[in-house]
């Protein structure tokens, strides 16, 4: 047992401080807007029924600060506002986009973890051969893709020949002729598939590369030269050695790369009208719904705190070393 | 354990060669990756530059009819204001450099000075610079970008200073790390006991050591900025006033170019952001990579060593 | 008594980025019997390491070799890697230079003291546990300490364990590359104290690279001295300390600081020649202090002393 509580707990300290300087900074964000957030401009459309509650909900005539107390008051309760839209908690409208969002996050993630660490270690392993050379270009080609660009260019070329659908997360029909389970799985995973493949594609450049290089970093270590001494295989060298120790970098690069992946969702989802946490921030954008985006951006930033504190255990379980 | 003494650095070959220029020309001629970027660049910057003197039609005229397929006459076709799309793209080089650039100067200048700062002083400085650029890394930079684009408003100033200030958290850090192992060196010690003033130190000792570092990055930095220039436009947050490539991706997905089938309208704008960002990620990575001594012995290989015949004329041992 | 290892005209050139090539190993040949210690001493570059990388067969891609390696009358060199591949770590180990980086640091040291003892197929799961206990217990660490990850052990301890990794299939012949290196003294001493206890008790043979050479004639009962790719002389540490025959031996020999006698240190002027370009007449002529003028056109010719002493010098007396 290694004497490392103290380093997850430091962790988790971390984790809690970030979490209150992202609510507090989402204050600061919002407020620095010039102008009440009931005015004309950023309420359009308010009924003055409305305007009188939200300026009672947030305290708009008290002072900053006690405004900032009443604000992580309500935050801390999960209460994020009413969207100026639909005039509902944001809470309850952001649970179901997020819920649809997570599974096609996931299945591009894997997509692209599964096919950037075969071609990154394929690559550092015949180092300078033409698999290495065409796995570096490719790397490179795909990670300098505009993400919705090449969401776009998947539904011109890809959606037609692969009989897949371009928009929409399920084929309400099914549900309403009752096609039954598997039926509606096929569908949504219909539904998921060219959004997944694109966060997948657009992943795979940056991931091969970093593989690779970290693959070749681990590769001129002298561990190795121990290991090939031993009469280790080259795939044993590889698994047991080589990839354990470059899985480090990896490891946290899958984990930065969440809030390029929820950054990406936005143009994903919008691209493909997929109803998720993306789309959402897309159409609050468009109708300058505050609240709405105050919620989101909340929720995505504690989200990609509470996943880099999964990384720093999971760091903590892959190297022996971190102790403190 | 290394069996042949490691090259020397391009860190080295710019300490030691007379000129700058002939060691940016050695790098390229070393790195095929490099110069082949090197020369799409100079391509690019040079129809920023010079583009609205030759391009066929202006930005905002029409020409034909909307979603004109590719003739002769527009080899591009025509967008859906039937503006002709090859001079869209030549005008729009120019916001997109220019955004890519200078977000990335941007991002330079905040991140390297709070990198050199962090590493060069250490103590408590450092760790209240990188606790912060902590906090900093764990935001969702495009979300970020998007709240604050759409509070501060659309202009293309706002999206530079944007993007300097989402990005310049990399940069400090790995700044920060080799102005750390430079610190340590025996000449900077040296200049310190000889009571060199820090800003001397710095200027004259520092920033020289890192520079190549610091270039490298800020030539990845542009391919992000670009990156993020196109997304934010793409969202309906650009400057409206000008044209960029992201502009015109986002144009063409909001007025249906994909039902019309012209993809005309949707693949150009797209294979410019993605050769000029390939380019600049070309000449980057092969900077990043021969600054990377311990990328070059690799203890597992393919090939094993050759067998070969003892020479002719035998030694006399 | 039949020599465990004889190492006939070794050859290794190493290609370089710029087309040309370099010739680290000249042709050696020297003989090994079984407990016999022999120190391969030399200045950095002169191409020891390379040539005991070359016994285990580990020369990387862009080198090639030539000549023999015969370890129990068979050439294992002759196949290349696939001759070389069932001999290494088998009958021949090898303690690396600086064991700080010898060991993966994600894995304990145990199972990196096993893998190949599994790999061997010498003992599996408990017993090859059990094996492992016994290595670290006679490199002098408790065999409890195998669960342990590297960064928990000293520097000292370290090699130790990496010793005892070396000695997991009883091999006939270990390889020693600048074993005790980046260690300090005490512990200096006691990781030699142990090779030349374990080499006694284990009647292994040892080949200990250095350029420490009051270590070689601490350790080892024989020395080849290399210069250049090539071995300069090679004897008893006994001969090449008092009767040496080449200069660059004498050389070396002065040029190590002793506590005891009252000598001022010299150090050897000048810098070994490059080997990427062939060489004319005897490559340690430029920096010889008692060179003639044959040395620069012809090269040297074989001296013979008693107890298989060699050198290749045009002197004709004692140097």
């Amino acid at each position: 047992m290694r004497a490392g509580w103290s380093y997850v707990g430091r962790r988790a300290l971390f984790a809690l401080i970030t979490v209150f300087i992202a609510i507090s900074l989402n204050f600061v964000l919002f407020r620095l807007a010039p102008g009440d957030r009931t005015s004309a401009l950023r309420c359009q459309g308010c009924t003055q029924e409305f305007k009188q509650q939200l300026r009672a909900d947030f305290g708009l005539d008290k002072s900053k600060p006690e405004q900032y107390v009443i604000y992580l008051n309500q935050t801390l309760h999960g209460d994020f506002g009413r969207s100026f839209v639909t005039e509902q908690p944001v809470t309850s409208e952001l649970w179901q986009p997020i819920k649809n969002t997570l599974p096609m996050i996931l299945l591009g993630t894997i997509i692209s973890i599964m096919l950037g660490v075969t071609t990154g270690v394929i690559a550092a392993w015949r180092r300078n051969t033409l698999a290495d050379k065409g796995t570096v270009w490719g790397g490179i080609l795909f990670y300098s893709l505009p993400t919705q660009w090449l969401a776009l260019m998947l539904i011109l070329y890809l959606a037609g020949p692969l009989n897949l659908p371009t928009s929409d997360i399920a084929d309400p029909y099914l549900a309403y002729n009752n096609a039954g389970a598997w039926a509606e799985f096929v569908d949504r995973l219909k539904h998921m598939i060219l959004p997944a493949a694109t966060i997948g594609l657009v992943l795979f450049g940056e991931y091969t590369l970093i593989v690779r290089s970290s693959m070749l970093e681990a590769l001129g270590e002298d561990y190795i030269l121990t290991a090939r001494a031993k009469g280790l295989s080259d795939w044993e060298i590889i698994t047991k050695h080589a990839l354990r120790n470059s899985m480090l970098p990896i490891v946290t690069l899958v984990f930065l790369s969440l809030g390029f992946i929820f950054g990406g969702t936005i143009l994903i989802e919008s691209v493909f009208n997929y109803p998720g946490i993306g789309l959402q921030i897309y159409e609050s954008v468009g109708n300058r719904d505050y609240p709405m985006l105050q919620g989101a951006f909340l929720l995505l930033t504690v989200v990609i705190i509470l996943m880099n504190f999964l990384a720093d255990l999971l760091y903590f379980k892959l190297d022996p070393r971190v102790t403190e | 354990m290394s069996v042949v003494d490691a090259p020397m650095t391009p860190l080295d070959e710019v300490r030691k060669s007379p000129s700058r220029l002939r060691s940016l020309l050695s790098f390229l001629r070393k790195h095929p990756q490099a110069a082949i970027g090197f020369v799409i660049l100079m391509l690019f910057v040079f129809v920023a530059i010079f583009g609205p003197y030759f391009a066929p039609y202006g930005e905002r005229e029409q020409v034909g009819p909307i979603f004109g397929t590719p003739s002769s006459a527009h080899p591009l076709g025509l967008d859906d204001g039937g503006i002709d799309i090859l001079s869209l793209l030549i005008y729009g080089a120019r916001v997109t450099l220019i955004v890519g650039f200078a977000g990335a100067v941007v991002a330079m200048l905040v991140g390297g000075s709070i990198g050199i700062i962090s590493g060069y002083f250490g103590g408590k400085i450092d760790n209240a610079l990188m606790r912060t650029t902590d906090y900093f890394l764990v935001l969702p930079d495009l979300v970020l970008m998007i709240v604050v684009a759409s509070i501060w408003g659309r202009s293309l100033r706002n999206i530079i200073i944007i993007i300097g200030l989402i990005y310049w958290t990399y940069m400090a850090r790995l700044i920060r790390a080799q102005v750390k192992v430079v610190r340590e060196r025996a000449y900077v010690k040296r200049a310190q006991a000889l009571g060199a003033t820090h800003t001397r130190i710095i200027f004259r000792h520092v920033i020289p050591q890192i520079a190549p570092l610091l270039l490298a990055q800020t030539v990845l930095m542009v391919a992000l900025a670009i990156f993020l220039e196109t997304a934010i436009s793409f969202l309906g947050l650009g400057d409206p006033s000008v044209a960029s490539w992201g502009k015109m991706i986002e144009t063409a997905f909001s007025r249906s170019a994909i039902s019309y089938g012209a993809w005309w309208a949707i693949a150009p704008p797209g294979i410019a952001v993605a050769l000029v960002i390939m380019a600049f990620n070309m000449v980057g990575t092969a900077a990043e990579d021969s600054l990377n001594p311990r990328l070059r012995v690799s203890h597992l290989a393919r090939r094993h060593f050759r067998l070969r015949p003892l020479p002719d004329k035998e030694p006399p041992k | 008594m039949t020599p465990v290892l004889v190492i006939e005209g070794l050859h290794v050139w190493f290609e370089l980025p710029n087309h040309k090539e370099l010739h680290a190993v000249k042709g050696i040949s020297f003989e090994l019997e079984p407990g016999e210690r022999l120190g391969l001493v030399g200045e950095s570059g002169c191409g020891k390491t390379t040539a005991i990388l070359a016994m285990m067969g580990l020369l990387p891609p862009t080198a090639s070799a030539a000549g023999k390696i015969i370890l129990d009358g068979d050439d294992i060199l002759a196949g290349g890697d696939t001759t070389m591949r069932p001999h290494r770590w088998k009958d021949i180990s090898m303690v690396f230079q600086g064991a700080m980086n010898a060991f993966d640091p994600v894995k304990t040291i145990g199972s990196q003291i096993q893998e190949p003892i599994v790999k061997a197929k010498l003992a599996e799961g408990k017993a090859a546990r059990l094996r492992t206990a016994e290595l670290l217990e006679l490199v002098g660490i408790s065999g409890s300490r195998q669960d342990r990850y590297p960064h928990e052990f000293s520097g000292g301890m370290r090699q130790r364990a990496a010793i005892a990794m070396a000695l997991a299939c009883d091999p006939k012949v270990l390889l020693a590359d600048e074993p005790t290196t980046a260690l300090d003294v005490m512990v200096q001493a006691q990781i030699l104290k142990l090779l030349v206890q374990l080499t006694d008790d284990l009647g292994l043979a040892m080949i200990m690279v250095t350029h420490d050479l009051p270590l070689v004639s601490q350790v080892c009962t024989r020395a080849a001295v290399m210069y250049a790719g090539e071995i300069a002389e090679i004897g008893t540490t006994h001969d090449l300390y008092h009767k040496p025959l080449h200069p660059y031996t004498r050389m070396l020999f002065s040029a190590t600081p002793d506590l005891l006698a009252e000598q001022t240190v010299r150090s050897i002027p000048g810098a070994p020649p490059r080997l990427d370009q062939p060489l004319v007449g005897c490559p340690f002529q430029p920096r010889c202090d008692s060179a003639l003028t044959v040395c620069a056109s012809e090269a040297a010719p074989l001296r013979t002393g008693p107890d298989g002493h060699r050198a290749y010098c045009h002197l004709k007396d004692t140097a």
